[in-house]
């Protein structure tokens, strides 16, 4: 009798949940979406972004403009992608595909941030180090501490010397100099969702976002909705996005550049208040 | 009447003409004088083409094959700068003195510094650096023989080249500062600019 009572009680909690859950999702429809293009970004890490021998636009981020202020161009990257999947940039294989797009939306509540996410992940990856995950996508959120954190988004924990870069420690994460990161990543085996952070080094669990995800795949895409707690409002947050697409690990990933979130606040990404 | 009694090469060119009039002298040297001059100005053309250039296998088979690939090469518009439209001054002086410069760049040769992939590879970050420093030191002048701030609208140009041009302008940068490696691959080891 106890059992039954006991999963009585756990399937109410569970419903009471799920209503709860239901009852906060946005309403999409009247949320704007916003296509951004992620790309492959071979070996192009922070070092190689501020090396003016490298990246002559190092005096332009001096001058506080953020990648997305040069590169983004009519909804579109204005990259060299044949350069940027050459040898030299990408010693190891280029994927098939260098950049696709993600519709962007993000909506709140007093309680929590929705971002919600939704692509087609290509085939023909160059490395499909994951073999237990299709698909991963992972969102990173900066705090105010980061150097240019508004300015270069994920860059800022992606070096030289991190893991799956050419000749580095393979045990050493992606990592900040300054200031940290929250980490949210979703992974299509189990739909296990990691909450974590950036600092000295990344870890995928301890983190206080309190991040729920759900969707998956669906026909030939995938839709995600991430859930959060909201940063606060009147805050602009730098914002910035991954997936790991056909099994990709480490490096081997699509970023978008850094955006900023506007909750309640001016931003690349307005956030829609429900 | 001393003098003219002298013999010699000298004393025969100072020595007045008997025998021709002033005008059949400064006819004959005027007409002398372009045919020569014509000439020195055709051979010194003849060293500014691009088949000169990469009459040297040092040339062809590095930096040409790398400038091949480029805008400067091959573009839209139909337009090609050859080396010596980047590398020679235009005007007379500075062509001259270029000229003079280069043309220990035959004891080069003659050596063979650079006559391997190996060794180019190796000379290669002084090499630029000593055009870039040349560059630089002239405001990049050939550059500027077809491009310029003046005549550059900028909000006609993709938004990352837009931007930086301002930045350009409002900083007085030259061409060379940011365009380096535009027409060859760029060496290893090169220096970074120090910051302003």
């Amino acid at each position: 009798m106890s059992k039954s009572i006991v999963q009585i009680a756990v399937a109410g909690v569970l419903l009471a949940l799920g209503t709860q859950a239901a009852i906060a999702a946005p309403d999409w429809s009247k949320v704007p979406k916003r296509d951004i293009q992620v790309f492959h970004p071979g070996v192009t890490a922070m070092e190689w972004i501020v090396k003016k021998s490298d990246h002559s636009g190092t005096a332009g981020l001096r001058k506080g403009e953020s990648c997305v202020g040069c590169h983004e161009e009519k909804g579109n990257l204005n990259f060299n992608m044949k350069r940027m999947a050459d040898k030299e940039l990408e010693p190891k294989a280029a994927p098939k595909t260098m950049n696709f797009p993600v519709s962007v939306q993000a909506a709140s509540d007093a309680a929590n941030l929705y971002i919600r996410l939704s692509f087609k992940a290509p085939a023909g990856g160059a490395d499909k180090g994951d073999k237990d995950n299709e698909v991963k996508a992972t969102l990173l959120f900066g705090d105010a501490k980061v150097p240019q954190g508004a300015q270069v988004g994920c860059w800022a924990t992606c070096h030289t010397d991190a893991r799956t870069m050419p000749g580095a420690d393979e045990k050493k994460t992606k990592y900040t100099k300054e200031g940290a990161y929250e980490l949210i990543q979703w992974a299509s085996k189990g739909n296990k969702v990691s909450d974590g952070s950036v600092t000295t080094e990344r870890k995928m669990s301890g983190g206080s976002t309190g991040a729920k995800v759900e969707g998956g795949k669906s026909g030939d895409g995938y839709t995600l909705t991430f859930t959060r707690k909201n940063p606060g409002e009147g805050k602009t947050v730098p914002f910035g996005f991954a997936i790991h697409a056909d099994h990709a690990s480490g490096r081997f990933h699509h970023v978008s550049m850094g955006y900023t979130l506007g909750i309640g606040a001016d931003g690349d990404i307005k956030v829609t208040k429900q | 009447m001393a003098d003219n009694e002298k013999s010699g090469l000298l004393a025969m060119l100072r020595r007045p003409s008997a025998k021709y009039s002033l005008l059949s002298l400064l006819v004959v040297g005027f007409f002398s004088g372009i045919f020569f001059w014509g000439g020195f100005n055709t051979a010194m053309e003849a060293t500014n083409t691009l088949e000169f250039c990469i009459g040297c296998h040092e040339m062809r088979d590095n930096v040409y094959v790398e400038y091949k690939k480029t805008i400067h090469y091959a573009n839209r518009t139909g337009v090609r700068a050859v080396c010596s439209d980047c590398h020679v001054p235009k005007d007379w002086t500075h062509k001259m003195i270029r000229k003079i410069q280069a043309s220990k760049e035959l004891w080069g040769k003659m050596t063979g510094i650079i006559d391997t992939p190996e060794k180019f590879a190796a000379h290669r970050l002084q090499m630029a650096e000593s055009e870039w420093a040349r560059m630089k030191g002239n405001d990049s002048r050939e550059c500027r023989n077809c491009h310029s701030f003046d005549a550059m609208d900028v909000e006609k140009q993709k938004l990352r080249g837009s931007k930086m041009h301002k930045i350009g302008v409002a900083e007085k940068k030259t061409c060379i500062d940011c365009h380096k490696g535009i027409a060859h691959t760029k060496p290893k080891g090169m220096k970074e600019d120090e910051e302003e």
